[in-house]
């Protein structure tokens, strides 16, 4: 016989390291003399999207496309520290950073434009595609690269730190400065046979802030019910006085795309 | 370790002949190779068999499928000369591994590494297949159900190889089916698997029925007092539920002190359950049974 039943369970997650951890995140921006800006930053990308999102971050920031946008990032030796790709940190703290390092660039960029065009004062200065126009003149404009040309040293740093604070003795108080809130329900199937367990179907809900990439975060959905699913049903390590029995992942089993069920979401952003 | 690639059937008896034991065939490699890598597996020579002609692909000679020992269960599943009524073997070869192991893994590797949970080794049985096994000079035919002599041990000389597995044909009353139990949908070793030949006349009596398991024993075995109880009977409720206490009863018995006794032999009901009525809408010529 197959019974069916349905659940419904819902979460608040902070991001960030929390409890008063040092949290701080390090970006570079430094204008190239092809007018491309570099961003160097430390964020490992680990398939969550950070190599996307700083890019998008950036562009945005300075009124450039994606294309202008170099990123380095990763490599140690050449990039700032932004902390570990963890706790959902890297969009919210690194991004902040980036974003930082670019809005601090950027006023680098109009000073040179005041010089360059002739004007007075940094107001009324706009970037749009690789120019920098007087907002109500359009045609006097200065391009980026050659301000680059100008000024080969243009470069500057942002750095975030995360709201956080301790908790005290008895571990009361507030952590995490943002936090996601998340509801996820499911419909599942067993066959009271054999055992089998099937999802139907599933939905879910996160208040997510401003989704930089709503395709992303949907395949961070995607990614954590597999998880979900792998550790509500499939996962065990089979620990026996203090060994795994499941030590391989033949017998450690996490649910493949054919075990996961077309899931719908649905992104709330706000602010 | 050397590795020989033979050019024919003929070069692989004669190197076969000459290394014997110390020559382990190679085919899809999903099995071996692993177990070299483990170290479990150590042999002075690999004769690879891949890529020989004569030991690939299905063919119909008379009222007999015939099989070559290394077609994969890509090809397997795929084939068009394998009808309807015989879903149970490709549903059995779809179910192995993933698309990868399956475009590499080969039937002769699952029967002669006589693992209790070979995916396709149960509907060979209930198809009550013959085994083509040669040497140099020399070849004869075995039953499947004869081969196993016990876990990962079967009867196979020391320069013999498989070649060739066969069964009769079904007619429009027969129909294999195949239900398998593991623990997600894909890349799922067997937890306990079930394959039944049957062939009904129009009343729904059962004329004959094969019924082979997997994963719950020293090797994939045919269930031979359920046969019996079931042959001759109309398929009703009564009957099946009849046949599922017989069948707990058996496996409970053949699994007993094992952790898993108590959930296998109340698993391998419905697992049974759902082999038989694939079988039977085959027989009836129903196109698809709703598995889920």
């Amino acid at each position: 016989m197959k019974k069916r039943g349905k659940g419904i369970a819902c979460i608040f997650y902070g991001t960030g390291y929390g409890n008063g951890f040092p949290d701080v995140s390090r970006a570079y921006a430094r204008l190239l003399k092809d007018g491309k800006v570099e961003i160097s930053v430390g964020a490992t990308e680990v398939g969550q999207g950070a190599k996307t999102v700083m890019v998008q971050i950036a562009a945005e920031t300075l009124g450039l496309s994606d294309k202008d946008i170099v990123l380095i990032n990763e490599d140690t030796s050449k990039t700032p520290d932004a902390g570990t790709a963890a706790a959902s940190r890297q969009t919210y703290n690194t991004g902040n950073a980036v974003k930082i390092a670019c809005e601090n660039l950027r006023e680098k960029i109009l000073d040179e434009a005041v010089k360059l065009l002739g004007v007075n004062t940094k107001v009324g200065l706009h970037i749009k595609d690789g120019l920098i126009h007087v907002k109500s003149y359009p045609s006097r404009n200065v391009s980026l690269k050659e301000i680059a040309e100008n000024n080969k040293e243009l470069k500057a740093e942002g750095i975030f730190t995360a709201q956080t604070t301790q908790m005290d003795e008895n571990g009361q108080g507030a952590p995490y400065w943002p936090y996601t809130f998340a509801s996820c329900a499911v419909e599942v199937e067993v066959d009271t046979e054999t055992g089998e367990v099937k999802i139907l179907r599933a939905k879910h809900v996160l208040d997510v802030g401003r989704a930089v990439n709503p395709t992303l975060v949907e395949g961070q959905i995607d990614g954590g019910f597999a998880m979900g699913v792998g550790y509500a049903l499939m996962e065990d390590i089979g620990l026996k006085e203090g060994r795994m029995t499941n030590g391989s992942f033949e017998k450690s089993i996490i649910p493949t795309s054919l075990d996961i069920p077309e899931i719908e979401k649905v992104l709330i952003e706000y602010p | 370790m050397e590795a020989i690639k033979p050019k024919s059937l003929e070069e692989v008896l004669e190197y076969k002949y000459k290394y014997k034991n110390d020559a382990k065939i190679i085919a899809g490699g999903t099995d071996l190779i692993i177990k070299i890598r483990k170290g479990e597996e150590n042999p002075k020579v690999i004769l690879d068999i891949s890529t020989i002609q004569e030991l690939k692909g299905i063919r119909e000679t008379l009222e007999y499928i015939d099989i070559g020992s290394a077609t994969t269960f890509t090809k397997i599943s795929e084939c068009i000369l394998l009808n309807k009524n015989l879903k149970g073997l490709k549903d059995a070869a779809k179910s192995v591994g993933s698309p990868q192991i399956r475009n590499r893994g080969t039937v002769g590797g699952n029967i002669c590494n006589a693992s209790p949970a070979a995916d396709t080794v149960p509907p060979l049985l209930a198809l009550d297949s013959i085994l083509v096994l040669e040497r140099k000079g020399r070849k004869r035919e075995v039953y499947l159900k004869d081969f196993f002599k016990d876990k990962g041990r079967v009867d196979l000389g020391e320069d013999e190889i498989l070649t060739r597995i066969k069964f009769k044909n079904l007619l429009k009353n027969q129909g294999l089916g195949f239900y398998k139990l593991g623990l997600r949908r894909a890349l799922a070793i067997s937890r306990l698997s079930f394959a039944v030949f049957l062939e009904i006349d129009e009343m729904n009596r059962i004329e004959i029925i094969r019924i082979a398991s997997g994963a719950i024993g020293r090797f994939p075995m045919r269930e031979y007092e359920l046969e019996e109880y079931l042959t001759g009977r109309i398929i009703n409720e009564d009957t099946l539920k009849e046949a599922e206490s017989l069948l707990e009863r058996i496996i409970f018995e053949r699994l007993k002190g094992r952790q898993t006794a108590k959930f296998k032999s109340i698993a391998a009901k419905g697992v049974f359950k759902k082999a038989l009525l694939n079988a039977l809408y085959l027989c009836k010529g129903v196109n698809e049974f709703e598995k889920n």
